[in-house]
């Protein structure tokens, strides 16, 4: 595995991260219904 | 005649924010709140003008908090708020409490009360109680087709000279009278001042003591006087309305006492009861005066079902049967769809994924992440969207038919016998589809106990997240009894709730039970577009968590499930060994073996990761070699494969005989779940992923919910003890009985 496979496989596992902060953490699993039940405090 | 019809020859108008109503001015946002009682029709009524998804469904307690929409109508902006269906503005219920706070303090430019045609008498109770507020209303008099079908004869006019109120017949699921409510929107919009309600009189000694406490407020200038509307006031201060008395902040409130004392020793009551009372008594002459209903020839339809569904010994068999009913009819319609979807990610999406990156000359570890990564991992969950769609789909119509109201009465009166509050069962219902929303559910109770009660119970209904784990299990262990064994699941997630329910009651949450009081509203046939439009915002979550963290847990499984690079065999990886460690924990639960340990560990964060996990666990290892086919050969299979589906689709619905396929087994998935796990190890592990821990989800919505990680952390704890002794009990005693091999 050279120095491309790690840096590209890096910013995919850190994409794959960020999308989970997002979505699990930031909008707290909120799918954008319209009533925005879920992710109201 | 009566007190009421005195009073309603003495209306006046009433004395409103008359500045504040000159205000609407042709190019402002009309800001209207949509009020009425529970399952009058609000949010239908709002989705049927502003095509909004509101969810929407035949039983009270559907809209727990306001919600807003906004439209266009005659070239004007409207702001549609439609708050939580109420029977009274008193400030009990968190339904009660949002909608009064919004009325009373942000002052929308008009009302829009949705009243019930059908049950005119309980719906006016509220429309007396919005125009004390003094904001002009309009009365959508809704479900009136249903009331003409009945026979009713409702003197429209009458209303609106008796309430001094605009009134519109309308049916918002017809979309009938929509056109001209909203025309009369405008026009009290545009002469806010002359569409004032006009004001209601109690009766003669409930006015003299207002009228003392008006003298009193008056002279005193209570700075709150300035704030509300001032009927509102007054009457809020007679009710002795603790909010309002803890707002004025007044030390001494001796001249309301003095006020009040002879009218309590007169009616022998105590005020909010003798306030209620006059509300009613209004409620109920206006009726009188309006509706004309037709002789009772024969018992109504709904009547006649409800003999029998809610019968004392015939309602928990019925609901049971239903229940089996719905997995059945979910499953033979959907199973041959998914056959298609996994047909189609294990074949053709990946020949298609790795003819494009190989050309492009992508090392070969990323072609593996995606066919063995990403299609295997997000394909295992996809395949089953066909069957959470069908289950919404058929939850959605009982729940518009009317049925699902009777489902929690008919269980009402288990759980009350144990001593559980019958409401709770609500929330449990909506966790079906989706624990969350039955997690926030829980607010519409009363009491902070039982809210937090039914919420520790919500995850042991088993939401369609499980539903995957369990159609790849039974279809490789129980193909010919399906829809039983799942059945089974869910019911022993009922049964379980309720026998955790009284344990908690009995421990942490003791207390009396309240009594159960529910409206049943009468059996309806939903509109086959209402179904698709709730349909989809139910199952559409589904999809949003296939391509969002489904899609991410997929990447990070395959990663480690090939970390350290060069891996060998995935038992030595990063995830194999995690799952080495853990395994010894589910040794006596039959399934103790680093592939179940490492799924369950990922499915933490979602249910449905478990299959995605072990879609990419037992992913082949290498591609079949042989005929490759082209592109247009993979189109055509995928159409021609897609019309056999929707073939033994209906076959199977309509019990028509479908002809043995010779089928190969082409799911790798089924197929090495059956070298790896027993039947009865599949029931243990499938018991175990009904009741382990509640997705991260659903924890965080009880930490929002009640404001601390204590309760989210006694769920998690107890949930996973409780599923460990199950499948603990299920696997040793079927052994035992000899059902291990």
């Amino acid at each position: 595995m050279g120095i491309a496979d790690i840096i590209i496989a890096t910013v995919i596992v850190a994409g794959a991260l960020y999308i989970l902060y997002r979505t699990l953490w930031k909008k707290k699993g909120c799918c954008g219904c319209e009533g925005g039940s879920c992710c109201k405090k | 005649m009566s007190t009421q019809l005195k009073c309603k020859e003495s209306l006046e108008e009433t004395e409103g924010n008359i500045d504040a109503a000159q205000q609407t001015a042709q190019g402002r946002v009309i800001t209207v709140a949509v009020a009425g009682n529970p399952n009058s029709g609000k949010s239908t009524l709002i989705n049927a003008i502003a095509g909004t998804r509101l969810h929407v469904g035949n039983w009270a307690g559907v809209t727990v908090e306001k919600k807003e929409a906004q439209l266009e109508y005659a070239g004007r902006k409207i702001r549609l708020v439609d708050l939580p269906g109420t029977y009274s503005l008193s400030p009990y219920t968190q339904e009660e409490i949002v909608a009064r706070d919004y009325l009373v303090n942000e002052r929308p430019d008009l009302i829009v009360n949705v009243v019930d045609a059908t049950n005119l008498e309980r719906n006016l109770y509220l429309t007396v109680q919005l125009l004390e507020l003094g904001i002009p209303v309009v009365m959508a008099l809704n479900i009136y087709d249903e009331a003409q079908a009945k026979g009713y004869e409702i003197d429209v006019e009458g209303i609106e000279k008796m309430l001094g109120v605009a009134v519109v017949p309308t049916s918002a699921t017809k979309k009938t009278g929509l056109d001209e409510l909203f025309k009369s929107v405008l026009a009290a919009a545009d002469d806010l001042a002359g569409h004032m309600p006009r004001k209601l009189i109690y009766g003669e000694d409930i006015e003299a003591a207002a009228e003392q406490v008006a003298d009193e407020l008056r002279h005193r200038n209570l700075p709150l006087s300035g704030r509300y509307p001032q009927r509102w006031l007054l009457l809020k201060l007679m009710e002795e309305d603790s909010h309002v008395l803890e707002q004025m902040k007044l030390d001494r409130l001796d001249f309301l006492y003095q006020a009040l004392h002879h009218l309590k020793k007169a009616h022998g009551d105590d005020m909010e009861s003798i306030m209620a009372d006059a509300r009613y008594s209004l409620a109920s002459g206006l009726t009188r005066e309006v509706l004309q209903k037709p002789e009772l020839r024969q018992m109504e339809l709904t009547e006649k079902i409800d003999r029998i569904v809610l019968n004392r010994f015939l309602g928990i068999p019925i609901f049971l049967g239903a229940m089996w009913l719905l997995f059945k009819l979910t499953f033979d319609l959907s199973a041959p769809f998914g056959g298609w979807i996994g047909a189609m990610t294990e074949g053709p999406f990946k020949r298609w994924a790795s003819a494009l990156l190989l050309p492009l000359g992508a090392p070969d570890w990323t072609v593996s992440l995606v066919n063995d990564g990403v299609i295997a991992g997000v394909g295992s969950v996809l395949v089953f969207v066909p069957v959470i769609f069908a289950m919404m789909f058929f939850i959605t119509f009982l729940e518009g038919s009317g049925y699902m109201a009777r489902a929690a009465f008919v269980m009402d009166r288990t759980m009350h016998s144990i001593g559980l509050h019958g409401k709770s069962f609500i929330p449990m219902l909506l966790g079906f589809g989706c624990n969350v929303p039955g997690i926030y559910a829980t607010r519409t109770l009363e009491n902070p106990k039982d809210k937090v009660l039914t919420a520790l119970l919500v995850p042991l209904m088993s939401c369609g997240a499980r539903l995957p784990v369990y159609v790849v299990f039974v279809s490789a262990f129980f193909p010919n009894n399906s829809s039983t064994v799942i059945w089974s699941l869910y019911v022993m997630g009922i049964l379980l709730a309720v026998l955790m329910g009284l344990l908690f009651k009995r421990t942490l949450f003791r207390g009396e039970a309240p009594m159960f009081i529910m409206e049943l509203p009468p059996y309806r046939m939903p509109s086959f577009s209402s179904l698709c439009v709730h349909t989809w915002e139910k199952g559409k979550h589904f999809l949003f968590k296939a391509g969002t963290y489904i899609f991410a847990v997929s990447i990070l499984v395959w990663f480690l499930l090939n970390l350290p690079w060069g891996v060998q065999h995935k038992r030595d990886s990063y995830l194999g060994q995690a799952g080495a460690v853990v395994a010894p924990v589910f040794q006596p639960l039959g399934f103790g073996n680093w592939e179940a340990a490492s799924s369950l560990i990922s499915g933490v964060i979602a249910k449905e990761i478990v299959v995605g996990t072990m879609g990419e666990i037992y992913a082949p290892q290498k591609d079949e070699k042989g005929e490759v086919p082209t592109l247009k050969e993979d189109l055509k299979e995928i159409a021609v494969s897609f019309g056999a589906a929707c073939n033994k689709a209906v076959k199977t619905l309509f019990y028509l005989p479908v002809p043995e396929e010779k089928e190969k087994d082409r799911s790798s998935l089924r197929h090495a779940l059956q070298g790896v796990f027993t039947p009865l190890s599949s029931y243990a592990f499938m018991v175990f992923v009904l009741l382990y821990m509640p997705c991260v989800v659903a924890i965080a919505a009880m930490r929002q919910e009640f404001g601390t990680w204590k309760w989210a952390v006694v769920g998690l704890v107890y949930q996973t003890m409780l599923a460990w002794s199950a499948a603990l009990i299920i696997y040793q005693g079927g052994s035992f009985l000899g059902f291990g091999g």
